[in-house]
């Protein structure tokens, strides 16, 4: 008992050294690389529905991108059509997200490995599809407007002129650090354990007295929710949309978690930084190379597609497993 | 009843792709124990090799060979270079659980799908490319009157018609094609008859390989060529996969032939985009009310 | 001639093996009895590779084989019949014979042909089934559909692991009895695991007993056969 509350006291620590890190950048920064931090951010609590559901409970979902869709889509119908303030949106999003993992759940419970692989990445381009189908509703290819606003008297009162980007950072930050402390004490309580013996070994964790596909559905529901959120944050950047929430989000996710280390926190911050900044830091040293287009377009695409399979095949505990090791060895 | 001939006909040309779509990834599944979520970006690859050797004024027989040998040589690759590697890194504590041992191979199989679609957006640009027939694709006349098929509807029947001939004959006819069936079903066993099962497996993705490069090549007509087309097919493919029930040959084709059909009607009576939903709908059905599929077998499905 | 020196395999932190050494001499049966985790199993999985030793040798006429793969092992002329009547169910009877003369067939396709249908002689049953699914078949039918596919590769060296397992006492005997003759007509050699220590060691020519990995007896069959107290201690009857 002491020891789990040591752990969360350790977490709230953490937490709040995350906070001041990113609200120091956020001053620091120029707008550019504040509105990729905020998507580093935003990408860092999907990333954190995959350390939960792959990570901790060995299920794999292919589709976070559409449990994003999900969350955006809600939040944004809100906002347009009952007129709700984003913040009462984001909390419906969370919801939707959670009913959304619910159903989903339902049905992965059954499923492991390839079949559940195959059945999220069917889920991923279906569920965007529905944005075409039901064009009056969800606004079609061209999707839904809805943003963050702009930033409230006292904030620019306290900081001086605060601007879109700096604001998108901000108004993240904080369920960022929710997102962060809640998966850390999660992983580190009685729960966290009971989906790490179910992933270790199935058989053996329902002798023990776990139902197995009730945790399963709560693992789903839980990582949907974080999924909404990180949803409707990716959304209010401006455009609700099939084209926000394409496959290959769902395939950066993953990719960033892999990339990280799947069963990690830090691994978590580390990809969702990674998969955003990669892209940018490739373009700056090509740019002395002076490629051609297609190089530029698709490089990066390429480099982290081998870091993918470079991290699986010889690191599969990913960047954070490797400075674990190093400290250790250390 | 003039469309509906045309949607039956039309749904059994598109059938029989996805057949050979489902075939390739049941052969690596039953051979490796991986579902490989690559195998239409293996296809779109050798397409776009095919459409090349086509610009640059080669016959389409030549192209198409070479397109069906590089997608076997593709497939092997991928197997040599990241599957067999990985699957004798056992001693990861991130793959002993039986869980994460099903998982790491597809997040692996994604990252070659995305070096092959990147690296052909790198090659061609990207550019969308139409893709020739070898035989007329309008509907075929005769005796006057014009029939509800096409010329290219029956090469595609034919094609793959023949290739399940052969590939029956092989898995039933050859001592190597046992050896696959057996180190598929019992690796043990078949280790201890003196069967290599690495060089099996490679086999299996040489074979799978060329079926879906086969599958990209008659396909590619009726879609544009660019690196993300055939990813449809590639959901395609696996839904009528696990409707025959994942670790049948037969079953993927049946599974291939009636998700064919299914989306030929959904085309022609409702609209194309309701594609995706349909599939959704079959594969939660089938995975919810009968796991096994059609023709799958209970103890070998690993779900 | 084959000879086990200080072998030791692990599963995991658990020493299955603890140094055993053993000798089986051509064309004898030699047999290892013992208790259920004595280590018995993995000592035939060891030999035939299925299983990499810590440490401690292995040879085969002269020539050590640790390190090798299955698939090679079976070609130096032995062959393994695992336990619980290890046959693909859903190929046919004939399919799992042939099974096991594949890596020949290039080399030697008329002895191949010779060797199928001496399996039949040996199992007549097996050949009034032999288009049946292996799955439907009896236990006993599938210990010596088993038991053909290890011989139908010719081997010098048998390695049989508990071919009695499940099986009516009448069917064992018959099993028993053609291991028998085949070692006393052909010069084959055997490894005859079993739990069941009468029926073995009436036909075996020398018998060891394993006890928690580690060799506890090694005499003559007839002798250990007769030496109750050591059965009391080791295997309770």
């Amino acid at each position: 008992m002491s020891r789990t509350r040591s752990y969360g006291r350790k977490n709230l620590i953490i937490s709040i050294l995350f906070a001041v890190l990113i609200f120091i950048l956020s001053i620091k920064l120029d707008p550019y690389n504040l509105g990729q931090l905020a998507v580093a951010l935003m990408l860092f609590i999907g990333v954190l529905s995959i350390v939960l559901l792959t990570g901790a409970s060995g299920q794999i979902s292919l589709g976070q991108g559409a449990l994003m869709a999900v969350g955006g889509f809600a939040a944004a119908l809100a906002i347009l059509n009952l007129g709700l303030s984003i913040w009462v949106a984001i909390i419906l999003a969370v919801i939707a997200a959670l009913l959304a993992g619910l159903l989903l759940g339902i049905a992965a419970a059954r499923l492991s490995g390839p079949y559940l692989a195959g059945t999220t990445l069917v889920i991923a381009l279906a569920i965007p599809s529905l944005a075409t189908r039901f064009e009056s509703v969800f606004g079609g290819d061209v999707g839904l407007n809805i943003n963050f606003g702009n930033p409230p008297a006292w904030l620019s009162s306290l900081m001086g002129s605060v601007g879109y980007e700096q604001w998108q950072l901000l108004a993240t930050l904080p369920f960022a650090v929710l997102a962060l402390l809640f998966t850390s004490n999660i992983l580190n309580s009685r729960t966290g354990r009971s989906w790490r013996a179910l992933r270790d070994n199935e058989i053996a964790s329902s002798l023990n007295g776990i139902d197995i596909s009730q945790t399963k559905i709560f693992v789903f529901v839980i990582s949907s929710g974080f999924a909404g959120l990180a949803g409707v944050l990716y959304g209010l950047r401006g455009i609700v949309g099939p084209s926000v929430y394409p496959i290959s989000l769902s395939l950066m996710l993953l990719t960033g978690a892999v990339l990280g280390g799947i069963r990690s926190i830090l691994g978590a911050l580390i990809g969702s930084i990674l998969v955003v900044f990669l892209p940018d830091v490739i373009d700056s040293i090509m740019k002395h190379f002076s490629p051609s287009e297609q190089v530029a377009n698709y490089l990066p695409a390429m480099i982290s597609s081998l870091l993918l399979i470079l991290t699986v095949v010889l690191n599969p505990g990913g960047i954070a497993h490797g400075l674990h090791r190093t400290r250790r060895h250390l | 009843m003039e469309i509906f001939l045309s949607a039956i006909f039309s749904g059994t040309s598109r059938g029989a792709i996805y057949a050979l779509a489902a075939l390739g990834l049941v052969l690596v599944w039953r051979g490796a124990g991986v579902v490989n979520f690559a195998q239409m970006g293996q296809a779109m690859f050798t397409t776009y090799i095919a459409s090349t050797l086509i610009g640059h004024h080669y016959s389409y027989w030549l192209a198409f060979i070479v397109a069906l040998i590089s997608g076997g040589i593709l497939g092997a690759f991928v197997d040599l270079s990241v599957m067999r590697p990985l699957s004798r890194k056992r001693s990861s504590n991130f793959l002993d659980s039986p869980a994460m041992r099903s998982t790491i191979p597809v997040i692996a199989s994604l990252g070659i799908l995305g070096i092959l679609q990147s690296g052909a957006g790198i090659f061609w640009a990207a550019e969308e490319r139409g893709f020739p027939t070898p035989v007329n694709s309008l509907g075929l006349v005769i005796g006057g009157k014009t029939m509800p098929f096409t010329a290219f509807d029956l090469f595609v029947i034919g094609t793959v018609f023949i290739t399940l001939v052969i590939t029956t004959y092989f898995f039933k006819g050859t001592g190597m094609g046992l050896a696959m069936r057996a180190s598929a079903l019992n690796p043990e066993v078949a280790r201890l008859s003196g069967i290599k099962i690495g060089s099996m497996r490679t086999l299996s993705w040489t074979i799978s390989g060329v079926a879906s490069s086969l599958a990209g090549l008659l396909v590619t007509p009726s879609a544009n060529l660019s690196p993300s087309t055939l990813d449809l097919i590639l959901i395609i493919g696996f839904t009528a996969a696990v409707v025959g029930g994942l670790d049948s040959l037969l079953g993927s084709v049946i599974g291939g032939f009636a998700l064919g059909l299914l989306i030929s009607f959904v085309n022609v009576y409702d609209t194309p985009e309701d594609i995706f939903l349909a599939i959704l709908v079959v594969l939660l059905a089938v995975l919810l009310i009968r796991p096994q599929g059609l023709l799958g077998s209970k103890e070998v499905r690993r779900v | 001639m084959l000879e086990i020196k200080d072998l030791v395999t692990e599963y995991g932190s658990v020493k299955a093996l603890n140094g055993v050494s053993l000798v089986a001499h051509v064309g004898k049966i030699t047999t290892v009895i013992g208790a259920n985790g004595a280590g018995k199993s993995t000592l035939l999985r060891t030999i035939s590779a299925l299983e990499q030793p810590r440490s401690g040798n292995i040879s085969w006429n002269g020539k050590s084989i640790v390190g090798l793969s299955p698939e090679k092992i079976v070609r130096l002329g032995i062959a393994h019949v695992p336990e619980g009547h290890a046959v693909i169910s859903q190929l046919s009877v004939e399919e799992n014979i042939s099974m096991g003369a594949l890596f020949r067939m290039r080399s030697n396709k008329v002895d191949v042909k010779n060797a199928q249908q001496e399996m039949y002689q040996l199992f007549p049953r097996l050949e009034e089934r032999k288009n049946q699914l292996a799955g439907s078949l009896s236990g006993g039918e599938r210990q010596m559909l088993a038991i053909s596919r290890a011989l139908v590769s010719r081997p010098s060296l048998l390695l049989l692991d508990e071919p009695s397992l499940g099986l009516a006492p009448l069917i064992v005997e018959q099993i028993i009895q053609t291991i028998n003759d085949l070692c006393r007509n052909t010069g084959l050699t055997v490894l005859l695991v079993e739990q069941n220590a009468n029926t073995a060691l009436s036909v075996a020519d020398h018998g060891i007993l394993l006890s928690l990995g580690s060799v506890v007896a090694d005499l003559p069959a007839a002798q250990m056969k007769a030496d109750v107290s050591l059965r009391a201690a080791y295997l309770g009857y």
